[in-house]
């Protein structure tokens, strides 16, 4: 299996603060990576690292090298190109202040896209992966901004997914989400695993359990163990910590 | 408050008293000869003289605060705020927009119309310029400053870049703030301009009166009373 992200030894800290202590891992080619660990041992961090939107907190130091396609991520030029490559899903809905459709177009045409065809058609496909479509396909013009908690997280979804990401992050989607959409979100994740890569942070375990082909257990800052779903979620993963977090004895 | 909040304060006093001394010097020394080639003088024999003058600086008003806002959006989104000139400047506009309007009409009156003894455009488009353009810039920097940080990530997460941020997002997020500022600033050269047009009525009675009026000591009081007090309550705001 050809690695997507290669992490080696990731160090980060806010101020004197550790974040992350020199975590090492691979992320392989379409798979979804299930993320999971209490609040405070670094996830969000971790995927803020890989499209280097950290850069925009003050006083942040990052150590280690994070390899997308064998390419050091901190050595690209080009970020706004490297940012083109990753979806990102953050946990309460961000409307970007536009009209539903301009939110969907907004990637594309930053990219360059000026064709009202093709525009239609990614706004489309996008908002149906999302499963937001059928709610929306008749006030396009209405702002982003005005529609319901879920229905904006929905519509980041689909906006992380306009410019046609090679890995999607998302930071908890669930949060603001009601159960049904989330299992029907969850099913347009399965299916776009098949095109891209998927990272998956989650607060809720058995969501992971459900989506993800392999999960990392992260907690403190430190990577405790990444294994298949399936062996993390057996009765005897390779750390006693995992169980007991999986188990819910705590966190 | 730390040592180096304490010298960067110093060094934007500094500046400002080395900033008043040259403006005194200018208008005393230079342009009270005959070579001054940015005024027109100007017989106040008329009110609408004065009003006139006014509208005609409308488009110059626009053209300060227009420049003011693209400073504000310069400042804020590409010096970084950890930067020694970035704070210096920062110092100097909110020092020079906490001083009253008053202050600056009193200062304009006294500086230009007794001192230089006619009234220019140069007069307005300083006194403009001091009562316009440190306001605008703190207003539209506030504003900047309440656009909320995860707006931007999520436009950078997209991919724009920061010129797509600010026009696309930043701009419409703090144009309201922003119209708001603005209309403070209009307000504020609004009621300058009613006292000058009072005082300017009063102009030719009050120079008959006094005769030779002594006005280097007040101005220089008055200066070092509205620095003063900003100086403090900047102090105070820490």
């Amino acid at each position: 299996m050809k690695n997507k992200i290669e992490i080696s030894d990731l160090k980060v800290y806010y101020g004197e603060k550790p974040a992350l202590n020199g975590i090492s891992f691979d992320v392989h080619e379409n798979e979804i990576l299930g993320i999971i660990g209490p609040a405070q041992s670094g996830k969000t961090t971790l995927l803020k690292v890989i499209n280097r939107t950290l850069e925009f907190t003050q006083d942040i130091s990052v150590q280690g090298s994070v390899m997308l396609d064998g390419v050091d991520i901190y050595s690209i030029g080009d970020v706004y190109a490297l940012r083109k490559q990753i979806g990102m899903v953050l946990p309460l809905p961000v409307g970007l202040p536009l009209s539903i459709y301009d939110n969907v177009a907004f990637a594309p045409r930053t990219s360059g896209l000026r064709d009202k065809v093709e525009l239609d058609e990614i706004v489309e496909r996008c908002l149906t992966q999302a499963a937001l479509w059928d709610e929306v396909k008749d006030r396009l013009d209405s702002l982003g901004t005005k529609l319901s908690g879920g229905q904006q997280q929905r519509l980041t979804i689909a906006r992380a997914l306009s410019h046609q990401p090679e890995i999607l992050c998302l930071d908890e989607f669930s949060i603001a989400v009601d159960p049904i959409t989330t299992m029907r979100i969850e099913d347009v994740l399965k299916d776009l695993k098949n095109e891209m890569t998927i990272l998956l942070v989650t607060n809720l375990v058995q969501q992971a359990k459900r989506l993800a082909n392999r999960t990392a257990f992260m907690l403190n800052g430190d990577l405790i163990e990444i294994d298949e779903t399936d062996v993390i979620f057996s009765d005897n993963p390779g750390q006693e910590s995992t169980y007991d977090y999986v188990n819910g004895n705590f966190g | 408050m730390n040592r180096s909040e304490l010298i960067i304060q110093i060094i934007a006093l500094a500046t400002l008293i080395i900033a008043c001394v040259l403006v005194w010097i200018l208008t005393t020394e230079v342009f009270h000869v005959e070579g001054d080639i940015l005024s027109v003088p100007m017989d106040l024999d008329s009110e609408s003289d004065l009003i006139d003058r006014l509208y005609r600086m409308i488009p110059l008003l626009c053209v300060a605060m227009l420049l003011s806002i693209a400073f504000a959006f310069y400042i804020e989104e590409w010096l970084s705020e950890t930067t020694w000139y970035y704070r210096i400047i920062n110092q100097h506009i909110s020092i020079l927009a906490n001083i009253p309007s008053l202050i600056y009409g009193i200062l304009v009156v006294c500086i230009f119309l007794f001192q230089v003894g006619k009234f220019s455009n140069f007069t307005l488009v300083l006194a403009i310029v001091f009562l316009v353009v440190p306001v605008t810039i703190q207003t539209t920097q506030s504003a900047i400053r309440g656009v909320d940080l995860s707006v931007r990530e999520a436009a950078y997460a997209l991919g724009a870049n920061r010129w797509q941020v600010i026009t696309d997002h930043v701009f419409p997020r703090a144009f309201p703030k922003i119209t708001g500022g603005v209309f403070t600033v209009i307000s504020r050269v609004l009621a300058i301009a009613v006292l000058l047009i009072i005082v300017c009525e009063l102009r030719t009675s009050i120079i008959q009166d006094v005769g030779s009026y002594e006005i280097s000591s007040n101005v220089f009081v008055l200066i070092s009373l509205a620095l003063l007090s900003c100086v403090l309550s900047s102090f105070l705001q820490k």
